[in-house]
């Protein structure tokens, strides 16, 4: 096991900048994911790590051995891929122990590795089965026993579940958990899911055209979202977006919502530089409240949307308040006019019966609008 | 989509019209090999003889040598397959694999190679082969039909590495293969179908050339292939044509035993996987 260090790493395709500037440290054991919309370079990064692809400038450290220019078989790590890449024409137990041979580990020791590694995945029933005769979730394990069974210094994973049924996703991703912090190797996870993402990581690395936006702790990038593709990325439902001209009062920003004067519950200092300017208001769907907060305002809802134990419920951001941004950072085609509330517990809501909703200032995020970056 | 009995019908019917229109010469080479000499002339045509003359294979077998002739058609086709396969494994993964530049346009012009008719290639073939000594030689026609071949064998071969998911080939170098070791442990016994497809094709085109085999053999006749024989059967004024039929039963045998017994690999996608 070992801690990886990406320092610098940029990958172009001709005039194509893929990754630019990418440095990162892992520490041992550490579970990195890195997410972000398809497109973004995740793979990329990947395998330039596993030495599939050469970085165009930029080093590799994993451990204490810089491997930028090794092979990906002299790198000790295994790679689990989006489409599982078993051979097929070798066993369940010959594909755990191809890496192993071609090291020329003893056969012996090949076939107990094979069944203890198939032991902690549930598929000693398999092992002389070939790939085809295997279901999506059991390819899934195979794949993960191929690379546990070398017990390298860390594990690539590449949207390693999103071949599978969403029941079965939610299986495997707590198992692929629960498998870390067994074996404890470090591992990176690539996917474009902010779901797994949020659940798996103990970091994420969110990443937009080749550029990291922000890498912390799931909670902490929840809660402090970087810049407003971050904040619109984590989260589902995303969070609603508000447009505002923020005066400077006395001592506090002031910003208006909804027609009315809100005060921001943030420091004046950073705030100061903006007085006079645009900036975008965040607020979460679930920091959304029916009945009495710190501001109310009442609209009719256009759609309502339940889940039983809560409610999405859709409503009309004023016109002095419209962004065109997206939500969910462009994953989704929202339309940005609209805003969500996410409702536990809620009452009886009903189409175009006026609602009384609210929050608490402190819950806004603020973002110069020129920029996209979090002030605070 | 389920379609009606009318156009099931149809369709059936299609199929039994075009699988006639395929099989009947086979059918009337047969037919033809198996009657007396004296009644190939005949008014109405038999279409199936009183008495089948099963004895004119070994009459033949006797009075040519068309074991010898066989052999060597089994010899130059292995030869030019051999070859063949070889220098089409490497080039079709390369054009499947590597972005090279100008790989597309390179590809193409291996195929246009194929698209001058054979009699062109013959002359020039004939003078390096005259001044490299192989006028005669078995290597003539083993050459020039890796020639015909290499250009088909090198797309089909592409087309199938393309299905082949690169992925593959990551996980085994990330296992500790080399690219080449990937490309033998791994993909190559992954393509087996697309090989063992390949490869009779190969075989059927070296095996059906007669305009080679004429213009580099016909002065070495212990060297002579099948196809050429048979052809010095047909005299001047006399022509045995049950003869020559039987003989050309004797060379199709071959072939339809290899389709026979390829056929699961042909047709059955990868079977390494099918089984259990
Ligand atoms: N071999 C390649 N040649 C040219 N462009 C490529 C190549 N591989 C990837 N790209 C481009 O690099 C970008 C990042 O790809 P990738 O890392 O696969 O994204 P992700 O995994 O985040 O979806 C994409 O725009 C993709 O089109
Ligand atoms: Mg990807």
């Amino acid at each position: 096991m070992a801690g990886i260090r990406i320092e610098h790493v940029t990958k172009s395709y001709g005039p194509l900048a893929v990754l630019k500037d990418f440095n990162l440290d892992i520490t041992d054991g550490e579970f990195v994911v890195f997410v972000g919309p398809s497109g973004c370079g995740k793979s990329t990064m990947l395998k330039i790590l596993a030495g599939l692809e050469e970085a165009t400038s930029g080093r590799v450290l994993i451990g204490d051995r810089e491997v930028t220019d090794l092979a990906p078989g002299d790198r000790d790590i295994a790679m689990v891929f989006q489409n599982y890449a078993l051979y097929p024409h070798l066993t369940v137990a010959r594909n755990m122990g191809f890496g192993l041979k071609m090291r020329g580990t003893p056969a012996a020791e090949i076939d107990r590795r094979v069944k203890d590694a198939a032991r902690i995945l549930g598929v000693e029933h398999l092992l002389d089965r070939r790939p085809r005769a295997l279901s999506g979730g059991q390819r899934q394990r195979v794949a993960l026993g191929r690379a546990i069974v070398r017990e390298p210094q860390a594990f690539l994973m590449d949207e390693p579940l999103s071949n599978l049924d969403a029941k079965l996703r939610v299986h495997m991703r707590a198992e692929i958990s629960a498998l870390h912090k067994r074996l404890g190797v470090t591992t990176i996870y690539v996917t474009h899911d902010q779901i797994e993402a949020m659940t798996m990581a103990d970091r994420i690395v969110i990443m937009r055209d080749g550029e990291i936006q922000q890498i912390a702790a799931p909670d902490a990038m929840f809660a402090e979202p970087a810049n407003l593709f971050v904040a619109g990325f984590i989260g589902s439902p995303g969070m609603n977006f508000l447009k505002s001209k923020l005066t400077m009062g006395s001592g506090a920003g002031t910003v208006s919502l909804y027609g009315q004067d809100v005060k921001l519950a943030l420091p004046a200092e950073p705030l100061k530089a903006l007085d006079g300017r645009e900036v975008i208001l965040g607020l979460r769907p679930e920091h959304i409240t029916e009945g009495n907060s710190p501001v109310t305002f009442t609209v009719s809802p256009r759609l309502v949307e339940s889940l039983g134990s809560e409610k999405y419920v859709y409503c009309d951001i004023p016109e002095a308040n419209r962004t065109d941004i997206a939500r969910a950072a462009g994953v989704d085609d929202e339309r940005g006019d609209a805003q969500i509330a996410r409702l536990i517990n809620a009452g009886d809501i009903a189409l175009g019966r006026p609602v009384q909703l609210g929050f608490d200032p402190a819950r806004l995020h603020v973002f110069d609008a020129e920029t996209g970056r979090a002030v605070r | 989509m389920r379609a009606r009995p009318s156009r099931q019908a149809l369709l059936y019917l299609g199929v039994v019209l075009t699988c006639g229109v395929l099989l009947f010469p086979i059918y009337w080479l047969v037919i033809t090999a198996l009657s007396p000499a004296d009644s190939l002339h005949h008014l109405p045509p038999k279409f199936w003889p009183d008495v089948p003359q099963w004895g004119i294979f070994r009459e033949i077998i006797e009075q040519r040598p068309i074991p010898l002739w066989l052999g060597n058609s089994i010899l130059a086709a292995l030869g030019s397959v051999g070859i063949s396969m070889f220098v089409s494994v490497f080039a079709g993964y390369s054009l499947s694999r590597f972005r090279l530049r100008g790989g597309p346009s390179l590809g193409l012009f291996i195929l246009t190679a194929k698209m001058l008719p054979a009699t062109l290639l013959v002359i020039p073939l004939f003078g390096i082969f005259r001044q490299l000594g192989l006028i005669g030689s078995l290597w003539s026609i083993i050459l020039a039909h890796a020639t015909l071949i290499v250009p088909f064998s090198t797309w089909m071969l592409k087309g199938y590495f393309d299905t082949i998911p690169r992925e593959l080939e990551q996980a085994a170098m990330v296992d500790g293969c080399s690219p080449l070791g990937a490309m033998f442990r791994v993909i190559l016994p992954v393509a087996t179908p697309g090989l063992a497809a390949t490869a009779l094709y190969g075989f059927v085109l070296s095996w059906s050339d007669y305009a080679y085999a004429r213009t580099f053999l016909t002065n070495a006749q212990t060297n002579w292939t099948a196809n050429l024989g048979i052809t010095t059967m047909k005299g001047e004024y006399i022509t045995n044509w049950n003869q020559i039929s039987a003989a050309a039963v004797l060379v199709a045998l071959p072939i339809i035993v290899i389709y026979l017994f390829l056929e699961r690999h042909l047709v059955g996608g990868l079977t390494a996987g099918a089984e259990k």
